[in-house]
């Protein structure tokens, strides 16, 4: 790891000062962050450390649900008692997120941004596409573990497991900026490669994720969140799927299936979601459900066995989020 | 002095942790200045942290980590590092009162919080409830991972007093333990909250073998085992005969290891933990490429980097299979590179940051030349060469199949040949044939310590620290290396976080650190990171094996034909061993076994080497044979081992079937693939064949002092599997005395010299010279005391803490006061490894073990519900120890059937998963419960009569798994891992 400055404001002002220059990261739980820096996968001059940041902690309710600061650890939004009631999915995915100990440590907000997992992307042996090197090497090369939609460019994974959940329950982030605030869903929030390769998401230099809020929709909605990684022990997901329900009795009157693992950015799968509007959610509509999810999908020479993979977990997030448990 | 805790220092580079000359400068939001944020570094600031309870002040950059600076600038090195990258938890520390991983934080961050550290959870010297219960409950093998694994269970008993064993698991659910000790800390984590411990047996049979009586001694009567009675045939000079352990006062009871409190306090010390003064950190080179001719290195610019000590050059080769007959370079000044992460060149610096930034500055020039990594190109005769001559290869390779002189075409060597009779005309009489092609993958020894040395080169004589599992195999072949008398050369692994067969000799890293230690005339630290231990720890090489059996309507095994290609990278050994030709012997055979060179980093010895491999072929091939013939696979199995052609004790491995098959209700066995529903539930067996290998360099010394202290000393070392305790329970038993009185001195070649550990022989060779030194050393004493007891020595005993003469219980003393009789300071007895005593041949040792899956057709994931394994075991010295040991083996097995596989990228050669992130081990969710029988069996041929377990606790599992997959789903899977891509693939293709 090369030396670095180290820089603690303590208000969202101050801090924002200090991103705007050239050469800075941020810092939350500093997870990612970390693994990239002993990797030299990143060389900045100087961490802006947001850990004594006011604005960007807590998690409180107001009027369109909970709004939650970017410094909120997995831990706290797993063990959140609203979250597990009402935003169950979101909750559900902290809970199966990495291990006990970075769950104590990471933060949603560096969940959100955190660079994506893909081997050759991590190693400092490979200048691959997304690092702006000319070949993604996955494509041709050991991708058992890489995107089965959208890897025409490259096939890594977005590697936010709690981007799915809050896809599905339709949360906005609040982004801050030298330039001011702007609002936008989590669903548009992520970067196609085809758009631009070297990016993740489309923060700009400078740009703080500075709060999530999780609508909590009416009493009624379910949700629920499924992983499915080779191990139940710390693991990333083979394919994971969040699922919102806004039931009317029995029937689906709207819903949200969001795929995480298998594109390059959390999918929504739409065509399943228009086949279940308006009926009611039974097994054999979730199986149908499931096997439309792997629509549209391109997987590569060593990725196949995600499709039923991601067939059986798109049925059984439904039924579980239907159940409600 | 500002009341910041952040006081930047001007000077930049500085984390060594020597002395601090230059000034501090107090900048940021230190008093007096203008409000605005702290700002430090990027050099050495001097930071206040709260660590235990007490005030510490540092001085480190802001890049240090947590961990490097609890274990570095505070001493407390019971914070181990097993990742550095927050995937094995190993590090684990109470922030707050929470646990977190001490690698993934800055220092910096943690100047406002509270730590707590393995070394202050013992409160004023008594053990926390989780530390005295990892110790009763024996939740620890080389006890690398045990603090981390200490203080999530202590945070977690914190939060929640009475935690479920669900939340057990998933509080350790991130601490990786290779030594596979999870079912024991589940056990001491529901214990230290007062709760029941989770199911799973430890049983021990008394059972005694039959025995011819060739010279009749002596012969013991202890017939009321299955096994019947043991005689043996006693040299003058050993020992008399112990009685069953029944009989004993110490020996064979469960006892908690000598080292436990030290392991779980953190106080053991590893070879990663030794710092000396003026110590220097090294590090490698490594070449990129797979394959390539280097053309020139310039270390100019490494050498006059800050704290560069001393630059070292290999030019010669260090690893890998030499050429015939070419034994030199030639005219070439470096070594061929032969794979990416191959060691080119190192620097030793005053810090390791300092190494690392100075490693960066040699330049080395590369010819690149074409490389193969994937075992089935590599045997196109078009394929890349990776040597351009025939090589051979000594011995400490990878397994089997590594026989000198063989032909080598392209880069396939071989074939080994082994064959009796005609197999082809056996094939041809076969009313029953059935052949597969079965597939393993590499596996990576992945020890929780990584390979590492510290070399200290001085005039007097070189001393090496080595996490290594033969202290006399370091010495001597760095005494070979660099022309020095055995005399000169002292190897010390006190405590060692793992070796499972990677450990043996000096390996490059040694000798490299030991030149750089020359050079510098400092000691020197060589120790791999994570990545380095994938890339050049060694590993357990691929197979592709093509089996065929043929056996009469009966089910006689007429033929077995094997061809087996595996590749162990540059390394021979990528062998299945003997198992096709041993576990069944047919009444022909032929083997043909090859090593595929790749360009990929040398295989080593890995626990069974070949020989889980071959059984996973031999016991799915014969599971499927029973199908053919209609046949109950146990049943089966009755049959061929009843062939008096076998070597195992055929009895003994009946009586293993019966247990494992009433225990897991074998009679109640769906037919495969008839459990209705997507989740479905299948009960399968394996068994496991291992040679009885004995190290006759086994010497061992017991002292008695006369202030009654006992001393056993070898330079025999503990990987992990309870040597320490085994010794001082010989001892003890010997002397009347119990373990925690005798001083075990083990893993010193300054000591007698003892066996390497490894092979399933280190306790069967040295506790026979441990208790012979014993016994003679208390013959001594009681002629040293005997006259003051008014008797002869032969008279006197020595027994429950005190010495009598035999019958006369008033004449009693305590065994210290009797001590003090003796006129001299100590009496001291050295003794070495007497032959096994005269008898029949005895082959190996058997083990059963049974495997309840649960398959989820959907999703291919295989869940092992339980593992009852049944092993032969000689005479358990101590059970608690087998157990973990056992256990551990399992869950060997277990992750290699399902989830590991190191993965190189084909267009580069290079590594893609060189982290335990990527690279996947079980963990405590993927722990069954395992259940072990331990079936005694006394041999007599040794005083002690002591078997192997290390080895035969690994073999059986894959194929036991893969056995029970295939009733579940009826589909046979014979390519490991058995991964959802494998699983779904086999279920669509029999959907098809």
């Amino acid at each position: 790891m090369e030396s670095f400055e180290y820089a603690q404001p303590t208000g969202l002002e101050e801090a924002l000062t200090l991103l705007a220059e050239p050469g800075t990261l941020a810092q939350a739980g500093g997870v990612d962050l970390l693994d990239r820096l002993k990797e030299g996968l990143d060389t900045p001059k100087r961490l802006v450390s947001l850990r004594k940041v006011k604005e960007l902690s807590g998690i409180t309710e107001e009027a369109g649900g909970l709004r939650v600061g970017a410094l909120a650890t997995l831990d706290e939004l797993a063990e959140h008692p609203l979250m597990r009631s009402r935003a169950r999915a979101l909750a559900e995915a902290a809970l199966h997120t990495a291990t006990p100990n970075v769950r104590n440590q990471a933060t949603i907000g560096g969940n959100l941004v955190q660079r994506p997992r893909c081997w050759y992307f991590r190693s400092d042996d490979f200048h691959c596409r997304k690092k702006g090197g000319p070949v993604c090497y996955a494509l041709e090369g050991e991708n058992e573990l890489h995107s089965i939609f959208g890897n025409g460019v490259c096939a890594a994974l977005h590697a936010s497991t709690l981007a799915p959940a809050l896809v599905a329950l339709g949360a906005t982030l609040d982004l801050v900026s030298k330039k001011g605030p702007r609002t936008l869903p989590v669903s548009d929030f992520f970067m196609p490669p085809e758009r631009e390769v070297t990016k993740d998401t489309v923060l700009e230099p400078g740009e703080l994720l500075r709060s999530i809020l999780v609508p909590l929709g009416e009493p009624t909605d379910r949700s629920a969140y499924q992983k499915q990684g080779q191990r139940e022990s710390y693991d990333w997901p083979l394919v994971d799927v969040a699922v919102w329900l806004r039931l009317e009795g029995e029937t689906v009157r709207d819903l949200r299936i969001v795929l995480g693992a298998v594109a390059p950015v959390p999918r929504r799968a739409t065509a399943a979601e228009t086949l279940l509007r308006g009926k009611k959610l039974t097994e054999a509509l979730a199986q149908a459900a499931g096997a439309q999810a792997t629509q549209g999908a391109t997987p590569l020479a060593k990725n196949r066995y995600k499709l039923p993979l991601l067939s059986a977990v798109v049925a059984r997030t439904l039924l579980s989020a239907e159940r409600g448990a | 002095m500002s009341k910041d805790p952040h006081i930047p220092l001007t000077r930049r580079g500085f984390l060594g942790g020597a002395a601090v000359t230059g000034a501090l400068t107090i900048a940021g939001s230190a008093e007096g200045k203008k409000p605005g944020p702290r700002i430090l570094g990027p050099g050495a600031a001097l930071l206040r942290l709260q660590v235990n309870g007490a005030k510490s002040t540092v001085m480190v950059e802001p890049r240090a980590t947590l961990a490097q600076v609890l274990r570095d600038q505070l001493g407390l090195t019971g914070t181990k590092v097993g990742c550095d990258r927050g995937s094995c938890s190993a590090c684990t520390v109470h922030v707050d009162k929470k646990p977190m991983s001490a690698c993934l934080l800055l220092a910096v961050d943690c100047t406002d919080r509270e730590i707590r550290t393995i070394e202050g959870l013992a409160a004023r010297g008594t053990l926390h409830p989780v530390q005295a219960a990892f110790v009763e409950h024996d939740a620890l093998q080389c006890g690398f991972c045990t603090p981390g694994m200490v203080m999530s269970c202590a945070a977690l008993l914190a939060a929640q007093p009475k935690p479920s064993l669900d939340e057990v698991k998933t509080a350790v659910s991130g601490n990786t333990c290779r030594c596979g000790t999870y079912p024991k800390v589940f056990a001491a984590a529901m214990a230290a909250s007062g709760q029941a411990v989770p199911p799973g047996d430890l049983v021990i049979i008394g059972g005694h073998r039959d025995g011819d009586i060739p010279k009749g001694q002596l012969l013991l009567g202890q017939g009321e085992g299955p096994l019947g009675t043991v005689a043996r045939s006693i040299p003058k000079d050993e020992p008399p005969a112990w009685p069953e352990n029944g009989a004993l006062s110490v020996v064979g009871k469960r006892t908690p290891r000598v080292d436990g409190v030290e392991k779980v306090t953190g106080a053991a010390r590893y070879t990663f933990d030794v710092k000396l003064p003026g110590m220097l950190y090294a590090k490698r080179v490594t070449s990129p490429h797979a394959h390539a001719e280097i053309l020139s290195i310039d270390t100019t610019d490494a050498e006059t980097a800050p704290g560069v000590r001393a630059v070292h050059v290999v030019e010669t080769q260090l690893e890998g299979a030499k050429l015939q007959g070419a034994p030199k370079l030639g005219d070439k000044r470096y070594p061929t590179v032969r794979y990416a992460g191959q060691t080119v060149a190192a620097v030793a610096a005053t810090s390791p940051e300092a190494a690392e930034a100075a490693a960066k500055r040699i330049r080395v020039r590369y010819e690149l030349k074409p490389h193969v990594v994937d075992v089935d190109a590599a045997r196109d005769p078009k394929a890349p060469l990776v040597y351009p001559t025939a090589v051979d290869m000594g011995g400490s390779a990878g397994g089997g199949g590594a026989a000198r002189g063989l032909a080598q075409n392209g880069n396939v060597r071989g074939p080994a040949l082994t064959e009796h009779g005609d197999v082809e005309a056996g094939l041809r009489k076969s009313k029953v044939k059935v052949t597969g092609v079965f597939r393993t993958q590499v596996q990576t020894h992945s020890a929780m310590e990584p390979h590492g040395v510290v070399a200290d080169w001085k005039a007097s004589g070189l001393t090496v620290y080595c996490s290594t599992q033969g202290t006399n195999t370091v010495r001597d072949e760095l005494c070979t290396v660099f022309d020095l008398p055995a005399s000169k050369v002292r190897v010390i692994a006190e405590h060692m976080g793992g070796g499972f067969g990677a450990k043996f000799g000096a390996r490059h890293e040694g000798i490299i650190a030991t030149h750089l230690s020359r050079k510098a005339g400092a000691p020197v630290r060589l120790v791999f990171d994570r990545k380095e231990e994938h890339q050049s720890g060694g590993n357990r090489p691929s197979t592709v094996q093509t089996l065929t059996l043929g056996a009469s309507e009966k089910g006689e095994l007429l033929a077995v034909k094997l061809e087996s290609f595996g590749t162990g990278g540059i390394a021979t050994g990528a062998g299945v061993g003997a198992v096709a030709e041993r576990l069944y012997p047919a009444r022909s055979f032929r083997g043909a076994q090859h090593d595929v060179f790749t360009h990929a980093s040398p295989c080593a010895a890995f626990r069974a080497p070949g020989v889980p491999q071959g059984i996973f072929a031999v016991e799915g091939l014969v599971d499927e044979l029973a199908e053919r013939l209609g046949l109950d696979p146990l049943a089966l199995r009755d049959r061929l081992d009843a062939d008096e052609l076998g070597t195992i004790d055929r009895e003994a491995r009946r009586l293993e079937r019966k247990l494992g098959a009433e225990a897991m209700g074998w009679a109640k066995r769906r037919r495969p693939g008839a459990d209705p529903g997507r989740i479905k539930r299948g009960l399968g067996m394996a068994q496991s064949i291992w040679g009885r290998f004995v190290d006759m360099g086994s010497n061992a010394e017991v002292r008695i002092h006369k202030d009654g202290g006992v001393e056993v000393r070898s330079s025999v070392m503990d990987l992990g599997t309870g040597t320490r305790t085994a010794l001082a329970l010989v001892v003890a038993e010997e002397l009347g005395l119990t373990p925690d009185q005798i001083a075990v001195r083990i893993g010193d070649t300054d000591h007698p010299q003892g066996p390497a550990s490894g092979g399933s022989k280190t306790l069967l060779s040295v506790t026979p010279a441990v208790r012979a030194a014993a016994w003679h050393a208390k013959q001594k004493l009681f002629a040293a005391i005997a006259h003051r007891f008014k008797t002869s020595p032969e008279r006197l005993l020595a027994s429950g803490g005190q010495i009598s003469v035999e019958g006369q219980a008033q004449t009693a003393v305590p065994f210290k006061k009797a001590c003090a009789f003796m006129k001299t300071g100590e009496v001291v007895h050295l003794a070495k490894r007497a032959a096994d005593y005269d008898g029949p041949p005895r082959g190996g040792y058997g083990g059963v073990q049974f495997a309840e899956v649960l398959v989820d057709t959907e999703t291919g994931i295989i869940r092992v519900e339980r593992v009852y394994a049944v092993h032969e075991c000689g005479r358990p010295i101590n059970p608690l120890a087998i157990q973990s040991q056992i256990s551990g083996g399992i869950m060997h097995g277990l992750s290699w059937a399902l989830y590991e596989d190191r993965v190189l990228d084909r267009r580069t050669g290079r590594l893609l998963n060189g982290t335990l992130d990527s690279y996947k081990i079980a963990g405590a969710k993927e722990t069954p419960r395992i259940d072990v029988v331990l079936v005694e069996q006394y041999v007599g041929r040794t005083n002690t009569d002591v078997h192997g377990i290390g080895e035969p606790a690994n073999i059986a599992t894959a194929a036991a798994i893969a056995s029970a997959v295939h009733n579940a789903i009826g589909v046979r899977i014979r390519t490991l891992p058995m991964t959802p891509a494998v699983v779904l693939a086999a279920l669509a293709q029999r959907g098809a």
